[in-house]
C-alpha cells in the first residue's frame, strides 16, 4: 500500500454475534479503500465466519450482507489469517472447509502482524 | 476547500456513481473503484442515500489525497463530489 499504514482487525466473535462478525469487515474495507493494508485475524468463535458457506446467513441490520463484504475485502487485498488451534477445537479441516484465501496460523504469526501494524483492533 | 452550492450545480462529473441503497462501506468502496476509472484532475460524483456518506467520503478525500468538493441533497439522496488529486 501506498504509506505502508497496516492495520489488523481480531474477529472473535461468530455468526450468533452478526453486528460484531460483520464491523470488523467494514472497517476492512473502509481501510482498504483508504490504501491501508489489512489483516483480519480469527480466533475463537470467529473462525466460524472462515467455514465455508458461513458467511452467506450473516447480515446484520444496518450493514451489508458479510458475503457481499468478505468479497469485497478479498478483491482489495485483506490477509485472511485463522487461528489453527481455534479450527482444530471446532472440527473445521483445511483447506477443505475454509473459504478461499484463509491462511491458518499460529500465535507467533499474529504477534508478528500486530506488533508491526500501525494499530489493531479486536471485536 | 469546499465549493459553494452554486458552484457544485455547475459541475459536469466525469463519472456518476449510484450507490443509493448501499449501506457503509458500500458507498465509499464504489468512489474508491470509481475515482481509478477516471483522470487527475476529474471529478466524480457519488450518489448516496446513507446520511454519513456525505462525512465519510470527505475524511475519506483528506486521508487519501483527494479533494472533496461538497455536497447536493437532492431528492431522498445526497450527491457527493470529489476531484481526483493523486
Amino acid at each position: 500500500m501506498a504509506d505502508g499504514e497496516k492495520l489488523v482487525f481480531m474477529v472473535t466473535h461468530g455468526p450468533d454475534h452478526p453486528e460484531h462478525a460483520t464491523i470488523p469487515f467494514v472497517m476492512a474495507g473502509a481501510a482498504l479503500a483508504s490504501d491501508v493494508q489489512v489483516v483480519l485475524g480469527f480466533q475463537a468463535g470467529g473462525v466460524e465466519l472462515m467455514r465455508t458457506g458461513v458467511a452467506d446467513g450473516v447480515e446484520a441490520a444496518g450493514f451489508p450482507p458479510l458475503r457481499k463484504l468478505l468479497d469485497d475485502v478479498r478483491a482489495l487485498g485483506a490477509l485472511l489469517l485463522v487461528c489453527g488451534p481455534c479450527i482444530n477445537s471446532r472440527g473445521i479441516v483445511a483447506p477443505d472447509d475454509l473459504v478461499e484465501g484463509a491462511e491458518v496460523v499460529a500465535a507467533g504469526r499474529f504477534v508478528a502482524e500486530i506488533t508491526s501494524a500501525t494499530n489493531s483492533m479486536t471485536y | 476547500m469546499t465549493a459553494t452550492l452554486t458552484e457544485l450545480e455547475g459541475l459536469t462529473a466525469a463519472k456518476v456513481i449510484d450507490a443509493r441503497g448501499a449501506a457503509c462501506p458500500g458507498p465509499l468502496l464504489e468512489a474508491k473503484k470509481g475515482m481509478g476509472t477516471v483522470p487527475v484532475g476529474s471529478v466524480i460524483e457519488i450518489w448516496s442515500t446513507d446520511p454519513v456518506t456525505k462525512t465519510d467520503i470527505g475524511a475519506w478525500s483528506a486521508k487519501v489525497g483527494h479533494e472533496f468538493l461538497g455536497t447536493i441533497v437532492a431528492d431522498g439522496y445526497d450527491r457527493v463530489f470529489v476531484t481526483r488529486r493523486k
